[in-house]
Parts: C-alpha cells; structure tokens; sequence
C-alpha cells in the first residue's frame, strides 16, 4: 500500500469517525439504545467505488473502533451493534457494486446499505436481550433507511463526480 | 459511474425505484401490522413485564394508585425501577450508558425501555381480555 493511498484511507477513516460520533449526540426516537443512522456509508460507499471491498471494510472497522472510543461504547453492546451494521451494510453494498452496477444506481446501492445496516442493528440488538419484541420496530428502521440511504447515497454520488480521480 | 447525471433524481435507475417503491411498502405494511397488533392485544389492565436475558422476572401491575420499587439484580448489576400510577420507568440503574434511565416513564400498550448492558427489558402488554377473569 503506497503512501498516498495510506494517507487518503486515513483521512477517510477520520471523516467516518466524525460521522460516526457525531450522530450518536442524536438518538433517534426508539427505546432501544444506540441504533444509528448510518451517515458514515457515504465513506463506505466512495472507500468502495475508489478503491474496493477490502479498503471498504478495512475503514468501517476501524471507524466504528475510533468512533466508539471516543464515545466511550468500547465492546458495549452498541458497539457490537455499530460493528455489525456496519461491516455488513459495507459487505452488500461492496458486493452490488462490484456485481450489479448496471442495475443500481449509487443512491439504490447506499438505501441497500443502510436497510441492511439498519436491520442488523436491530437484530443484534433483540438477540442481545433475546427478545423478538424488539423487532415491531424493523418497519421504522426500514422506512428511516430509505430517506437516511438516499440521502448518503445522494451525497456521495455528488462527491464521486466532483472530486478529482488523479488526487487519488 | 463517472457519466451518472447528479442533477436531481435522473441518477436513479428503475431498479432503484422499484426498491424504494418495494421498500416502502414492506415498510408501511409492518407497520400496519404492528398497529394491528396493537389494537388487537385486548383492552383489559395493562401490566408490565420485566425480563432479563429474554426470561421474564417479575410482571407488576399498572393502574392508578398502584406503587411500587423494584430493585432488580443480575449478577453484578442492578437497574431500579420504579411504578407510579400506571406508568413505569429505569430511576437508577448501573450500566455505563444510562440510556434505559434517560428513556423517561411508559405507560401504553407496547411500549418498552430496553437496557441492553444489563440485558433488561421492559415491556408493556395488555391483558388478553377480562372476560376470563370473569368466567373463573
Ligand atoms: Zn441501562
């Protein structure tokens, strides 16, 4: 791995961590603790389109291992939630990239992402208490997926047009 | 990718919306089934069940003028929780988050306050119907 590549991968492992840290001062109203909204896959999503799945998860992890040091989760449960979201949304939405391009759109790949991002938590979260009550509010998170998906998908298909392919 | 028009939604493809249009409907249609289950879980007296690692521990009573404290023990850790007058909450509890505590009072049908350190849950359920209380 060159120098520069490094350099980008970190800097794109610090905006994650930002993102990531930044969106749990907001809870978002449900009563299980620590689900997010997943604005750091805009990260994932330009990880993935310039360099690859293995980049992609590479930052994802260590984002969510950044992020929650900083917000003081470490190997708590919302951590287990956070890198399980993560990892996975990152893995599928890699995967359609790589396979289904012609199909989806940037914005279909990243709503992809977040659903799967989003469900994960949720599920990580009802085999942590072990209670499937907790999944009724699957529905929430989908529809919440939609509008948070298209929304980082939106920004990092303006982002992968607008910045330049040789200062990468 | 390079070539994708950014202007407005002319970047979606049809597939795209097709999964939104998919999406949404999933969607609205558990949550329409969860209100469902809602307005089918009975109107009889609601109660609360607090379980711990998905077995349930205790089921207390919510109605007016009803109290009661409940310290609850699980290994090392304990959350208190607290029943006033049909509703319910966390008051203390000892996990690093605290999320469960600054989940405030519930006190309707499905509602519940989760402590996922500790494992806790709390949820609120309608009694089926009065009407075997009254056949007995
Ligand atoms: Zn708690």
């Amino acid at each position: 791995m060159d120098i520069r590549r490094m350099m980008i991968l970190s800097l794109f492992v610090a905006i994650a961590s930002i993102l990531h840290i930044v969106e749990s001062w907001f809870p978002l109203p449900f009563p299980i603790p620590g689900v997010k909204l997943g604005l750091a896959n805009v990260v994932s999503i330009l990880a993935i389109a310039f360099y690859g799945w293995r980049e992609a998860l590479l930052v994802a992890l260590l984002r969510v291992m950044i992020g929650s040091l900083f917000g003081g989760t470490v190997l708590g449960p919302s951590f287990a939630m956070s890198m399980g979201g993560a990892l996975i949304s990152t893995a599928v939405m890699a995967y359609i990239y790589q396979y289904h391009r012609s199909i989806f759109s940037i914005v279909g790949i990243s709503i992809i992402g977040a659903v799967f991002h989003n469900s994960a938590q949720i599920i990580i979260a009802a085999l942590l208490v072990v209670s499937t009550g907790l999944l009724w509010y699957l529905p929430y998170l989908i529809l919440f997926a939609v509008l948070t998906g298209a929304g980082t998908g939106f920004t990092a298909a303006y982002l992968l047009l607008k910045i330049p392919r040789d200062c990468l | 990718m390079s070539k994708a028009k950014v202007n407005g939604l002319k970047i979606l493809t049809k597939a795209d919306i097709c999964l939104i249009g998919l999406l949404v409907v999933i969607a609205v249609g558990g949550i329409g089934l969860g209100m469902n289950r809602l307005a089918s879980s009975g109107s009889g007296a609601l109660t609360a069940q607090i379980s711990v690692g998905g077995t349930i521990k205790q089921t207390v009573p919510l109605r007016e003028g009803y109290r009661q404290e409940i310290q609850l023990k699980n290994g090392d850790h304990y959350n208190v929780i607290e029943i006033v007058n049909g509703k319910i909450h966390i008051r203390q509890a000892d996990c690093p988050d605290q999320l469960c505590v600054r989940s405030g009072w519930i006190g309707i049908a499905t509602q519940q306050i989760v402590c996922l350190p500790n494992r806790v849950v709390i949820k609120i359920v309608a009694a089926e119907n009065d009407l075997d209380d009254i056949a007995r």
